[in-house]
């Protein structure tokens, strides 16, 4: 007798048959009551699978802790709102020095955020790194972030909901944010600017930690 | 090192890979029409392409622009160069002259990527090039001057 025998009578061959593991799932499923049941089970599986698929937040925060997030913010908006972040975050035109004075040469965005033609980025900034011999600073990929990425006269409050919000960033997701911070090379030329600029005072190690910790603990904003 | 310049391969030797192209080009190829305004990339004097892009030659090392096709203003040719050049001589632009080999680099560059430049993006390109005679507002009416020349004769 097949374990899986419906019944308590020995089947027939012809029943066993019938009651191979193929069919007797296809006799399972045609009950209304068990066909139901694994279908609302299939589709509550496959709605958790899509909301963290969609919520990168479900992936990468690990609690919501309102003054964990905006200790670690504190710390974080520390360097975003230094000279060497903040001047190239502007809407038009990028900022130099330490005091934000316009930039010298006049230099304007361009279409590309890589200046004009006759006077591009790379008319003066190496992708080579900083050229000692001029003082000038360079690094890989010289150009300013899109418009949408200027912090010019936004609060801290304002700021962090503004890197937060993917239409502003660059479609980043926060664990997007945390990669731009750790990876980007333009970031990285911030803690090696070159000449006598000052260099962020913060190792960069260190602010990724406040990034990441900021973004594990709910990625919250002061108001 | 070698360098290209003017369409010319120079074997510079073992010169300091770090040298500007500036100092190459006039200490050791003798290309003395490039000149010196500043060393720090403010003036425009220095202007010079490489690979076809107006660059600041105080500010690249011979390293950097190795492999690379630098043009000086001893060899810019083509259409656009020849309306600027036109046009700076009928206007009589220049006054000492000093910086005008990185003017028309950059008015040559600009003319390139626009045709008909207004006077907004003649600023935005121009406003690095400095001219202590003054000669901006003759620059400008040569750029003018030489994009209607460029636009009456298309290219054949």
């Amino acid at each position: 007798m097949i374990p899986w025998a419906h019944g308590r009578r020995a089947l027939s061959p012809a029943e066993e048959r019938d009651t191979a593991p193929a069919m007797c799932f296809c006799r399972t499923m045609r009950s209304p009551v068990v066909g139901a049941s694994i279908g609302t089970g299939l589709a509550l599986l496959i709605s958790v699978i899509a909301a963290m698929l969609w919520s990168r937040e479900a992936i990468t925060q690990q609690s919501s802790d309102p003054e964990v997030s905006l200790a670690a913010w504190d710390r974080v908006v520390t360097v975003l709102q230094h000279p060497r972040c903040s001047n190239c975050h502007q809407p038009s035109e990028p900022l130099q020095g330490e005091s934000g004075r316009r930039h010298s040469p006049r230099v304007i965005r361009g279409r590309d955020n890589q200046g004009v033609p006759g006077m591009r980025c790379g008319s003066c900034h190496s992708a080579q790194g900083n050229n000692e011999a001029s003082r000038v600073p360079g690094a890989t990929d010289w150009k300013m972030p899109p418009r949408s990425m200027s912090w010019a006269r936004l609060s801290i409050g304002q700021l962090c909901r503004s890197l937060k919000d993917p239409a502003k960033n660059g479609r980043r997701s926060l664990k997007g944010i945390v990669k731009h911070m750790q990876d980007d090379s333009l970031v990285h030329w911030s803690w090696d600017p070159g000449g006598t600029r000052e260099s962020v005072p913060m190792p960069h190690h260190v602010f990724v930690e406040f990034v990441e910790e900021w973004v594990r603990s709910g990625a919250h904003c002061p108001s | 090192m070698k360098l290209t310049v003017n369409g010319q391969e120079h074997d510079l030797g073992g010169i300091d890979p770090d040298m500007p192209v500036l100092w190459v080009l006039r200490d050791k190829l003798n290309l003395t029409g490039t000149k010196y305004g500043c060393g720090r990339a403010q003036c425009g004097a220095c202007t010079v392409h490489v690979n076809g892009e107006a660059i600041r030659s105080c500010s690249v090392s011979a390293r950097h622009a190795a492999g690379k096709k630098i043009v000086t203003i001893e060899a810019v040719s083509g259409r656009v160069a020849d309306a600027v050049r036109s046009a700076w001589q009928r206007l009589d632009v220049v006054q000492c002259g000093y910086c005008q080999s990185g003017q028309i680099m950059t008015a040559i560059s600009l003319l390139s990527s626009i045709r008909k430049p207004t006077d907004a993006d003649i600023d935005a390109a121009m406003d690095g090039n400095i001219c202590r005679c003054g000669t901006y507002g003759r620059i400008r009416k040569a750029i003018h001057e030489a994009a209607r020349s460029l636009a009456e004769r298309p290219p054949s």
